[in-house]
């Protein structure tokens, strides 16, 4: 009898306690790609969020309650991204920043849309996510016709006529492909090539192959860095030095150290300003204290718009003094103005999409470095 | 005709790296039925010891490049055959008696710690190999102009299969594997030690997986953690396009399916690559179902 009282006694405290913790916090949901092929990405989302929300935590907490990151593994892969999204969404969370690729991003939305949580994606930039009137999300990071837009700007800049157009069938790099080829049309140039090679893979010298039987003036590869790398080396292997232009998924310094800096000499790619050329003030005393903190600087730009993600998350939670979805989300469409984010000025339109121009054109010189063409 | 040529030269160097990881799962179904998922991820291990070798031994100065790579290689194949034969002792053969589901279970669980052990220990960057150990140059023949290496990756795979072959064939011990291979116990009671040639085969197959992993290291320079899998399933396919179990038949499927790989994507789709390599798998096994040089019909697991 007395070992029967001491249960229900412990299960009350059991089921008293979580209700009780939950109140001392804010938690803030995190979605990221921790293992996986883009787990180097996830592990400097997870530094840069958890920095700043100790940052937060240090100037006193948010609305008087310390700031708790609930971090949530996407794996990089869609399906691990459910799962992660589904316990997210269990756990309390006031809003969640994530994920990194777009299709991975997609599978986790109307999990959370159903839920009622407000998620900021920070590297996810396919069209169609924030064409779905989902009124809780947002993305810190532009979307692909903004970057096809600017590829053909410098396309065109260029005069290439022939122009070869290579993607890896996933959701953003077919979306930016498919993007840049519509642009193009009514354009004087013409698409000699369209088509996508297998990611992942070590070999891609038949494309290659492929590619420099059609002649194109100038290739354009949508998609990541590790693909893109290996084209480079192979390319230069081959002996064929037609340019290259990249997207955005370039923007990362591991593309010279596997292509080798003789064959990234040349390399173009587009992209929001890397970490270490961002402008404002914010950027500064942020990519000091990052490296203090973890010794280098962050790989690349998508990880510290994860950072905005969290410093817009925090700032609406302060505007409003409330954690309600409807509410955060209201003052995220129509109230934040030129938010002073790490990346620049932040501001959402009605589809919750970044509104301002922050792409770039980057050229790899000699020594290996990124150089912001102007 | 010559862009003909050059695809089938880059399905060729592509096709011998899946032949000699396709040997290793070969090899280990032929004695033991156990389809090794663990197989490409010993792969994996294989490049980024070479990676470790290469980096802290420098043996490339000190004995010329060439030496310094045959060294380089002597050493992977047996650090990563010595992992095999733990492997085996660790999630293999606790289970010899079991259902064989068990064991190819087992196998994918140690795929996994396998790989996972990799991105914990080397981190999930992909890595890179030094540059500019091997030769760069072009060879010109025919009117193509083909990268030395590829003909030397070629070479040396070929070289390892032929005398994994005599091996096999030729010798007291490689007669012992095929006497294992047909029945075991009739082989235990002609006195085969079958427990030493199970271990055996679990050195030979992940030995010759880590050299593999060290020439991809080597010529394409990236190396990543997940890589072991999408090069295991290519080899596994190939294993069984020759029909698994054979030896030879692990050279040609693997060659074979290489090419396939390069003239589908060179000549009907580029993004059906791989839809094409599997379709004409299927083609294959309706046509022969074990393999094209499958004697034994090859057992469902």
């Amino acid at each position: 009898m007395k070992k029967l009282l001491f249960l229900v006694v412990a299960a009350g405290f059991i089921a008293a306690g979580p209700p009780a913790a939950a109140q001392e916090t804010i938690k803030i949901g995190l979605m990221c790609p921790l293992t996986g092929s883009w787990a180097a990405e996830g592990q400097d989302m997870k530094q840069i969020v958890q920095l700043l929300a100790g940052q937060v935590n240090n100037r006193g907490g948010l609305l008087g309650k310390n700031v708790d990151i609930v971090i949530g593994d996407d794996g990089g892969d869609p399906r691990t991204a459910a799962l992660a999204a589904q316990r997210l969404a269990t756990r309390d969370v006031s809003a969640v920043i994530g994920t990194y690729g777009s299709s991975i991003t997609e599978a986790s939305q109307n999990i959370y849309a159903s839920a009622g949580i407000v998620q900021i994606a920070n590297g996810s930039t396919a069209v169609r996510l924030t064409e779905k009137d989902l009124p809780y999300f947002f993305r810190t990071c532009p979307r692909d016709d903004e970057q096809a837009r600017v590829a053909v700007k410098t396309l065109m800049e260029n005069n290439y006529e022939q122009i070869a157009i290579l993607h890896d069938n996933t959701t953003y790099a077919k979306g930016l492909a498919d993007e840049t080829k519509k642009l193009l049309d009514d354009k004087k140039a013409e698409v000699v090539f369209f088509n996508a090679l297998t990611p992942g893979e070590q070999d891609y010298t038949t494309i290659l192959t492929k590619l420099k039987s059609v002649n194109p003036d100038m290739v354009f590869f949508t998609g990541y860095y590790p693909e893109a790398a290996m084209l480079l080396r192979q390319k230069r292997d081959m002996g064929w030095d037609a340019p290259f232009i990249g997207g955005d998924a370039n923007n990362n310094p591991d593309l010279v150290k596997i292509a080798g800096k003789e064959a990234a000499a040349g390399f173009r790619f587009l992209s929001p300003p890397v970490p270490q050329d961002l402008p404002s003030e914010q950027a500064r005393d942020f990519l000091s204290s990052y490296r203090e903190k973890y010794g280098s600087a962050p790989g690349s730009i998508w990880a510290v718009l994860a950072g905005d993600a969290f410093r817009v998350i925090v700032k609406a939670i302060e505007e409003t003094g409330s954690t309600d979805t409807d509410k955060l989300a209201d003052y995220l469409h129509n109230d934040l103005e030129a938010f002073p984010g790490l990346t620049g000025p932040i501001a959402f339109n009605e589809k919750g999409d970044r509104v301002g121009d922050v792409y770039r054109v980057y050229k790899v010189n000699a020594e290996g470095s990124f150089v912001l063409q102007e | 005709m010559e862009v003909f040529f050059t695809q089938l030269t880059n399905g060729l160097a592509v096709g011998g790296i899946y032949a000699l990881i396709a040997l290793g799962y070969t090899m280990v179904y032929g004695v033991l039925k156990l389809i090794n998922f663990a197989h490409g991820d010993l792969f994996t291990i294989g490049a980024y010891l070479g990676l470790s070798l290469l980096t802290s031994l420098a043996l490339t100065d000190h004995v010329g490049a060439a030496a310094g790579i045959v060294i380089l290689a002597v050493m992977v194949m047996g650090l990563v055959g010595v992992i095999g034969i733990l492997l085996d002792r660790a999630a293999y053969k606790p289970l010899r008696t079991s259902p064989r589901l068990s064991a190819v279970v087992s196998a994918l669980g140690a795929s996994i710690v396998f790989s996972n052990t990799v991105m914990l220990v080397y981190g999930p960057n992909p890595r890179v190999y030094p540059q500019g150990i091997l030769p760069t140059q072009v060879f010109e023949v025919f009117g193509l102009s083909v990268p030395v290496m590829r003909f030397v990756i070629l070479a040396a795979s070929v070289i390892l299969m032929i005398g994994l072959y005599v091996f096999i064939q030729r010798t007291k011990i490689g007669t012992a594997i095929r006497a294992a291979a047909i029945d075991q116990d009739a082989a235990r009671l002609m006195g085969i030690n079958v427990d030493r040639v199970i271990m055996l085969v679990f050195f030979i197959g992940p030995a010759l997986g880590g050299a593999a992993g060290v020439m991809v290291g080597l010529y394409y320079g990236q190396i990543k953690f997940t890589m072991g899998w999408i090069y295991g399933l290519k080899a596994f396919t190939a294993a069984i396009l020759g029909g698994i179990g054979n030896i030879p038949g692990a050279m040609v499927g693997g060659l074979l399916l290489g090419v396939i790989e390069s003239l589908g994507a060179a000549y009907i789709s580029m993004a059906w690559k791989d839809a094409i390599a599997f379709f004409v798998l299927i083609l294959i096994l309706i046509a022969r179902p074990t393999g094209l040089l499958g004697e034994r019909v090859a057992e469902k697991v």
